[in-house]
């Protein structure tokens, strides 16, 4: 075929997309052959028509509030995805472009539209949000996989936590607790640690991080020794860089608490009758952050019979809105509002007392030694 | 981080003119002005703003607990009333802004002398004896569309660089796309939007209000535009012979003549 039997009319009556021109009020003037057969309207049920009146309610809210703006605004607008409601009550998933035209004397005078049949395009971006959805949920189970198993629990030791994974359909986050004994019913370890990103490869490097530091835990590292050690294996094995995390380890017969904390809050103390406290020695950065790490340090103190820890992570903490320092002093004065006769009830009321809306993770562990 | 600039607050006209703050409605920003506010500025201090989460706003500042209700957008245009400290302002509410405008003027009634409500809604799903003109079903179909359209959203929201040789004045404005938005603000701002009911809010509001009202408006229908001007004593109601919802683009000069006939009318006057 020569391009003098490809006919203009031909090419706009059966181009291989729906062609549309509408006054600016949307009222349709002219519509194409293929338009008709997709949306198996004839021509006399279109002409006179409003374009939106195609379109679903929803699709209309959209139509209105998005593209007839942008349209003004802009003089054209490109990809918009609509679904149009053919003859017979089916939906035809469509793309949408469209360019204002104007006559010399400035007014607006024509929109022009092509409308693309995007079914096969559509299916497919569901499917990519359905594939999307099944990866954080995958992540959701790794992540509460990894954080199951028993705490550390005696009859001098009472330890318990509060979980609540980030909010909004957002992506698992990577903060991890843990308590795990050094020496039976002698020596316990308490963890709070925060992997830096998310999804699965946060919730993966948080399980290889929990498991580091209980295996170096077990070689008798004291705090800030294990921290160093933990921070050449994140510089070797490339995981969980930025980490931050709080060690502890508590001695129940004499209440010997050493700790230290890896760029990550400090540890709340409430000694017996006491008001809660943070506790801000044995501090240095996030692991990896500084390289070659130092010899990080260390703190100790003593927790009274009946006294408590509380390790937490940021996400306790942090509003948008607010200043560090306002969610740390909330934080303090939320809880002696809580009944603390139960710990696991205290760490609940405590949470609810603090986080509204969350985003981020939330992670609250607390050990009480026995009166 | 002030509310000027988390609001990306633009001011126009004399600093001793009556204040008159223009307020966007869902889906677009304060663009949505740009035919109607110049005709202002010879007399008036026209300000205008986007809402955290849209326009140019500071998206950091977007917290879902405080934009979870048309409060928190309320408190946005108190905020930015407060900061510049204006009085007897002349409040212009397109769509969802025109109730989020009611919610202002009742929570410090002192600040504002007149509302302009375009396109008014109090409740866009039908209740018992009310017609709202949507369904939940409507409702919950323009959110999944808006999830299921991810793609679509972003290519519609992402910068689009074309030219423009018919609207030469347009000029590099258009580097930027209008109405940029988060999708996911978008959506939660759609839901809060769609999902709202303040028809209890009507009542007691002090200040003079003009309803103007689109013919054929699918968003706010004639029928929803009546009730609120019934809901509220004293109120002027002008209809429109523009149709759809968006007057300020589609009939700027319609729209000038509504809003200038009712500030020079006794009742919204300026009053200082």
């Amino acid at each position: 075929m020569t391009g003098a039997e490809e006919s203009a009319e031909d090419l706009f009556e059966n181009a291989p997309c729906g062609y549309l021109s509408c006054r600016p009020d949307g009222t349709i003037i002219r519509v194409n052959r293929t338009f008709e057969a997709w949306t198996g309207f004839t021509r006399d049920a279109l002409l006179g028509r409003r374009f939106r009146e195609l379109l679903a309610p929803a699709g209309r809210i959209y139509y209105e509030t998005h593209y007839l703006p942008v349209l003004q605004l802009q003089g054209s607008v490109r990809e918009i995805a609509l679904e149009i409601v053919r003859a017979d009550g089916t939906r035809l998933p469509a793309l949408i472009n469209s360019t204002l035209h104007h006559h010399e004397s400035g007014r607006s005078a024509v929109v022009r539209t092509t409308v693309i049949d995007a079914t096969d395009r559509r299916a497919y971006e569901r499917e990519l949000l359905r594939a999307r959805r099944r990866d954080q949920e995958v992540a959701q189970q790794l992540q509460r996989s990894l954080l199951s198993g028993e705490l550390a629990t005696s009859a001098t030791l009472d330890v318990d936590f509060a979980y609540l994974p980030g909010q909004n359909d957002v992506e698992v986050g990577g903060d991890w607790y843990d308590a795990f004994w050094l020496q039976d019913g002698v020596r316990v370890a308490l963890v709070v640690g925060d992997v830096v990103g998310r999804g699965i490869a946060a919730a993966a490097a948080m399980g290889q991080l929990r498991s580091a530091i209980r295996a170096l835990a077990s070689t008798g590292l004291a705090p800030g020794p294990l921290l160093d050690a933990l921070d050449r294996y994140v510089a070797r094995h490339s995981v969980g860089r930025m980490t931050t995390v709080v060690y502890a380890e508590l001695e129940l017969e004499a209440g010997r608490l050493r700790y230290a904390c890896a760029g990550h809050p400090p540890p709340i103390v409430i000694q017996p009758g006491e008001r809660a406290r943070y506790v801000w020695d044995g501090r240095s950065p996030p692991l990896n952050a500084v390289a070659p790490a130092g010899s990080r340090p260390q703190a100790a103190t003593r927790l009274e019979p009946g006294g408590m820890l509380m390790l937490f992570t940021d996400g306790l903490i942090e509003r948008r809105t607010e200043s560090l320092d306002a969610g740390l002093d909330r934080l303090l004065a939320e809880i002696p509002r809580h009944d603390a006769t139960d710990l696991g009830r205290l760490l609940a009321g405590v949470v609810r007392g603090v986080v509204d809306e969350h985003d981020d993770d939330i992670c609250l562990l607390a050990a009480r030694r026995a009166r | 981080m002030t509310v000027l600039r988390r609001n990306n607050v633009k001011l126009h006209g004399p600093a001793d003119g009556r204040p008159m703050v223009f307020a966007h409605g869902f889906g677009c920003d304060q663009a949505m002005w740009r035919y109607v506010w110049p005709a202002f500025e010879d007399r008036f201090r026209v300000v205008l703003f986007d809402y955290v989460g849209s326009g140019e706003s500071d998206l950091s500042a977007y917290d879902r607990h405080r934009y979870g209700s048309l409060d928190g957008y309320a408190a946005d245009v108190l905020d930015v009333c407060g900061e510049l400290d204006l009085r007897d302002v002349v409040f212009v509410g397109h769509s969802v802004s025109a109730m989020i405008g009611v919610l202002a003027a009742k929570r410090e009634p002192q600040r504002f002398g007149a509302l302009v409500l375009i396109g008014p809604s109090p409740r866009y799903i039908d209740d018992d004896g009310y017609v709202g003109g949507f369904t939940d079903a409507d409702i919950d179909g323009l959110l999944e569309s808006m999830d299921s359209n991810y793609l679509g959203w972003s290519a519609a929201m992402a910068p689009v660089i074309m030219g423009n040789p018919d609207r030469p004045e347009l000029g590099e404005e258009l580097t930027t796309s209008f109405c940029q938005t988060d999708p996911e603000i978008a959506r939660h701002f759609a839901s809060v939007t769609f999902r709202s009911d303040n028809r209890a809010d009507l009542e007691r509001l002090e200040a003079p209000c003009l309803i103007v009202q689109c013919s054929d408006d699918p968003i706010a229908p004639e029928s929803v535009g009546r009730y609120v001007a019934g809901r509220l004593p004293g109120s002027s109601y002008v209809e429109l012979d523009a149709t759809g919802h968006c007057p300020n683009l589609s009939a700027p000069a319609e729209t000038i003549a509504a809003i200038e006939a009712f500030v020079a009318a006794p009742a919204a006057a300026d009053r200082t």
